[in-house]
């Protein structure tokens, strides 16, 4: 039970501790991109999204008066409301784009009253949108987008926690004897132990959390959590920032990305993690990631592995040690055999000499003979076909034979080669 | 005075006269004084070696060659390429072409400096290697600018190893993976990927998938697809060859159980230039549809239906629109009577070999027909057709003077006058009579008389002819080199001698006689020095004189088969360890070898085996030294 970290955290608790921060929480997001378009000289990206960001409001507070022409000019108080807030956006908005380019105008963002109509009015605009079928603009601020799921800034609430709650092992205490847990349903069954009084239905259900009570009817935020780490980007300072979702990708990202990898893998001992729950799923496959490129990548899957070969220029496949082993030690062995038994190989040599260079060549060609003689002594220490084994000496075995022949056959030698080698060996 | 003759030539003449000369011309031409000899070294192109002992010398005396055959080689080792390596002397940067063929002592090691050592290397083979695997690949994938590999039956190449070839030699345009069961589509798609100049694919044996076949059709320049037995491709698969591959010619899907006519049809809709069509015993009936495809293919050079149902009217539209044939395969059909091939030989005059064995209906008529009108055939194979007589071979010696092979294995109907007539296609290279009970001494003689070229002579089981008939082709055969008189019972020790006469004899089988003794043995070991493969299974009454002889005189043996001999210990020990470039034993059943005699005989020629079969028992007598030293030198033992 402990050791899972999946599962829906619980909520409440942080969010009594970090109370203390939620007043200002409700134009973080706001302020925050306008000081992100402040911050920067003159990003033609953000300039992009902004300049596209208007147009659609304005195609979009075209489509509304084209809307109210078509109900016969009849203007009602609350459509002019709408369209008098839309208005008042686009210049703010305008105005907040052109003070990045003068340094000038700077001022006179920073002292507009934007924070009336912040976090823009985004339920009309969808309406709008969705009416007037005209995704192409939106569709492009999307695209443009880099990843995750691009909430507008200020459409949702940022936390930030600490480090230290972020690090800390237990986040439920019991307020009896003070033990500490990582799930309010532990310490609830713990709290049983403490008395009858916690034994109740009533003490044992979950808590309602603020968006189960019946009571706020007020839309809730959508929660969003900033990393602590300054200069992060998912710090919410960071000019491209990227909220976390859940506490708990809050604290395996801290550990992650901001932490030291204390756990080490025990089979490879090499990979490094700083969440128990990573290490225990490297474990599981560790050692199977068998298929190596010679870049050093490795891969689970073959497929994988030739899709990655297929796609760089110059890489191939390398060759597992496992292989090599097994030879390299015989390669081994049979040099120390060869260096062990130094008579039998000058035994050997001799044979090799006296079967292999014969007559003809010592006489008709005596450079040859030269070659031959050093090519027959690098034959010796390492190729062991020659090489004596199991106790006898190959070459006084094979002499012994030839000798034999020669004798029960009782002819003159001749010459039996075909082609560019005679070979008489006797 | 010829001294003088001969030395008034200059070199630049003695090189052009060199160049008209036959090998086995160039053979005596060497011998006849130094200058020619020198004339021999510098020329010399291409160089078959036999004994690795040599090869440094051999190299270093002929310093232009480009093709280098080290596969008759079986000695040939890793430390014997780094020998060379470290030498220093030899010049190899002009060799292109490198003969590895059953070098399975060749390890990555020495692949690695060989690929080094030759440069210019370009063609590479090392088929039946089976100990050729990933790091062997490896290694040869430093020879950049590879161009043709052959890898038929590398057992133990995987994909990883067939990815490192393609990564390191792009430049391949002819590759065969015959036979690497390790290969799967994996190594299939990448090769097609990097390798994007190949001309020649052999996927035969493989157990690849349509996938494969998928990136095979995006080959732009390929010509060539052989992918006989493939039994996990299908219609579908073959489908994406339609439209990829625009430069098709070729094509072999013999054996690929599960193609049927509607993907070759789609085939041939996609390349009409197609050349070669090789469908045997895949389809099963020649359809209308096909029918109709395939006359478009104007450039149809060779068609191999074998084993499907082909009738009369089909085969009489095929050939008359396909007037190019010059090859037809036709065996097993059923359904081809004479009707259809007069039909044929009246319309594909330009056939060159045609195969109709097992056609039953096939009879003299139809023989002659084609005899008569297809004047260039050189290739016939009428195995098993019965209805065949002598006066169908009577039109075949009238009319195919350029006759080279022909195949009446198991024919009833040919007796003495028949091969009579055969004899008068004097150019006839290839002759199996194999199974022919007719035949006599009579017959046999006409043939030695008159077919002065014969290479290959068949005459399993013959029964009725005796010594006399091996004497007239022993006179007038003179360049046999293949003969066959397995379980030919009537051969003894006088036949042996005349056996002894043919001197360019390379393999002889021998299986089963039991009135050849050692003196025989001797004899033919005595005579025919150039022997390489002989079979003597079963020939019970060869006692140790003849072997005696034999691990004297053929020193050329490759391959001896001694299952049921009664061989002793120590004439099987000198035969292995005399025979120096002996690589494949069969030694079954052998009852007057001990354990001791085996293990002798083994340790004697353990440096140089790569196939040995072996009573399953001895497996756990043997030592366990004698083993892993014939695995380690790349020796495959078959425990039987």
């Amino acid at each position: 039970m402990e050791d899972e970290e999946e599962g829906e955290p619980n909520l409440h608790v942080f969010k009594a501790s970090s109370s203390g921060k939620d007043n200002n929480n409700n134009n973080n997001g706001g302020q925050a991109s306008v000081q992100g378009v402040k911050a920067q000289a003159w990003d033609p990206r953000t300039m992009l999204c902004n300049l596209s960001f208007m147009e659609q409001k304005i195609h979009e507070l075209q489509g509304l008066v084209h809307l109210i022409l078509g109900r016969n000019g009849q203007l009602q108080d609350e459509q002019q409301q709408l369209i008098t807030a839309d208005l008042t956006s686009i210049i703010i908005q305008l105005i907040s784009t052109a003070g990045s380019l003068l340094p000038s105008v700077n001022m006179l963002s920073t002292t507009a009253p934007g924070s009336a109509l912040f976090p823009f009015p985004r339920e009309a605009n969808n309406l709008a949108s969705q009416t007037l079928n005209n995704g192409g603009a939106s569709q492009e601020l999307e695209d443009d987008a880099e990843e995750g799921e691009n909430l507008p800034p200020g459409s949702y609430e940022i936390k930030q926690l600490e480090k230290e709650e972020i690090l800390a092992p237990h986040t439920n205490f019991c307020t009896i004897c003070g033990k500490g847990f990582k799930r309010d349903a532990n310490l609830r069954m713990h709290m049983r132990g403490h008395g009858d009084q916690y034994k109740t239905p009533a003490a044992l259900a979950k808590p309602p959390t603020k968006e189960t009570l019946p009571g706020s009817d007020a839309p809730m935020l959508i929660k969003r959590y900033s990393c602590p780490f300054p200069g992060c980007k998912r710090n919410k300072d960071h000019k491209r920032f990227q909220p976390l979702k859940t506490i708990l990708c809050v604290k395996n990202h801290y550990k992650r990305t901001h932490c030291d990898k204390s756990f080490t893998c025990s089979r490879c001992h090499t990979k490094k993690f700083s969440v128990i729950a990573d290490l225990k799923t490297h474990e599981k496959h560790c050692g199977q990631n068998k298929w190596l490129c010679s870049c050093g990548t490795t891969f689970s899957r073959k497929d994988k592995l030739f899709g990655h070969i297929a796609l760089f220029q110059g890489h191939t496949p390398a060759i597992p040690l496992e292989d090599t082993k097994p030879s390299a030690a015989a390669s081994s062995q049979r040099g120390s055999s060869g260096c062990g038994n130094s008579n039998n190989n000058a035994a050997m040599v001799s044979f090799s000499l006296g079967s292999a260079a014969n007559a003809n060549q010592e006489t008709s060609q005596p450079c040859v003979m030269d070659g031959k003689t050093s090519f027959e002594e690098s034959f010796s220490p390492l190729s062991f076909d020659i090489c004596n084994f199991g106790g006898f000496p190959r070459s006084i075995f094979d002499d012994s034979f030839q000798m034999l022949i020669s004798s029960a056959c009782g002819c003159s030698p001749i010459n039996g080669g075909v082609g560019s080698v005679s070979d008489t060996s006797l | 005075m010829s001294h003088s003759i001969l030395s008034a030539l200059s070199e630049d003449l003695l090189v052009r006269v060199y160049g008209f000369l036959d090998p086995p011309c160039r053979k005596t031409w060497r011998l006849v004084s130094r200058e020619f000899h020198r004339v021999d070294s510098l020329s010399r192109t291409s160089i078959r070696i036999l004994r690795v002992e040599f090869l440094p010398a051999l190299l270093f005396k002929h310093p232009n060659l480009s093709s280098l055959d080290l596969s008759v080689c079986p000695k040939l080792d890793d430390d014997v390429v780094l020998r060379i390596a470290l030498d220093g002397a030899v010049s190899t940067s002009r060799l292109k072409s490198l003969n590895l063929s059953r070098a399975t002592a060749v390890r990555a090691r020495g692949l690695e400096t060989l690929a080094r050592l030759c440069r210019a290397l370009e063609r590479v083979d090392v088929s039946h290697c089976w100990a050729f695997g990933d790091r062997e690949a490896a290694a040869l994938s430093v020879a950049a600018g590879l161009r043709e590999l052959k890898m038929d039956k590398c057992l133990s190449l995987s994909d990883v190893g067939l990815a490192r070839i393609v990564v390191g030699c792009s430049k391949l345009n002819k590759i065969s993976l015959k036979w690497c069961m390790e290969i799967s589509d994996l190594g299939i798609d990448l090769l097609c990927k990097k390798c994007k100049d190949l001309k020649s694919l052999d996927v035969s044996y493989l157990k690849i998938t349509n996938e494969s076949v998928r990136s095979i059709a995006l080959l732009p320049k390929l010509e060539v697809l052989e992918m006989v037995s493939c039994p996990l491709i299908d219609d579908a698969g073959l489908q994406y060859l339609e439209n990829g591959s625009p430069s098709l010619k070729e094509i072999d899907v013999t054996r690929c159980d599960r193609v049927s006519s509607s993907s070759l049809i789609s085939i041939v809709k996609g390349h009409p230039d197609l050349q070669h069509l090789k469908a045997s015993h895949c389809i099963s009936e020649i359809s209308l549809s096909f029918l109709h495809n395939i006359k478009a293919l104007k450039h149809l050079k060779t068609l191999w239906i074998d084993g499907a149902r082909v009738s009369d009217s089909s085969l009489l539209t095929l050939s008359a629109s396909c007037r190019a044939l010059t090859e037809l395969g036709v065996s097993r059909c059923v359904g081809v009577t004479d009707i259809g091939m007069m039909g044929l030989a009246r319309n594909c005059s330009n056939l060159k070999a045609l195969n109709l064995a097992c056609c039953g209906f096939v009879t003299d008529a139809a023989i002659s027909a084609v005899a008569q009108s297809c004047l260039n055939l050189e290739s016939l194979q009428l195995e098993s057709c019965h209805l065949i007589t002598e006066k169908g071979l009577q039109s075949l010696g009238c009319y195919s003077k350029r006759l080279q092979e022909l195949d009446l294995t198991d024919c009833d109907g040919v007796n003495d006058r028949g091969l009579e007539y055969i004899s008068k296609c004097s150019n006839l290279l290839r002759l199996k009579l194999g199974l022919c009970a007719n035949i006599s001494d009579k017959g046999i003689f006409h043939i030695g008389s008159k077919c002065s070229k014969l290479l290959e002579l068949d005459l399993y089981r013959c029964a009725g002819f005796g010594d006399d008939g091996l004497a007239a082709i022993s006179r007038g055969c003179k360049s046999l080199n293949r003969l066959i008189l397995s379980y030919w019972g009537e051969l003894t020790d006088t036949g042996a001698e005349k056996i002894r006469q043919l001197e360019q004899l390379t393999h002889l089988e021998l299986r089963g006689i039991k009135n050849i003794t050692g003196t025989g043995l001797a004899a033919i070991a005595r005579g025919c020095k150039k022997l390489a493969y002989l079979d003597l299974k079963q020939c019970e009454n060869i006692d140790d004189s003849g072997f005696w002889a034999l691990a004297y005189f053929s020193r050329n043996l490759r391959q001896i088969n001694l299952c049921n001999c009664s061989v002793s210990d120590t004439a099987l020990c000198m035969l292995m360890s005399n025979l120096s470039r002996v690589q494949d034993v069969d030694l079954v059943h052998l009852n007057r070898v001990t354990v001791e005699g085996f293990e002798f005989a083994l340790r004697a020629c353990c440096n140089r085996l790569k196939k040995l079969k072996l009573l399953a028992p001895l497996r756990f007598l043997l030592s366990s030294e004698l083993l892993e030293v014939l695995h380690a030198r790349g020796c495959r033992i078959r425990w039987d």
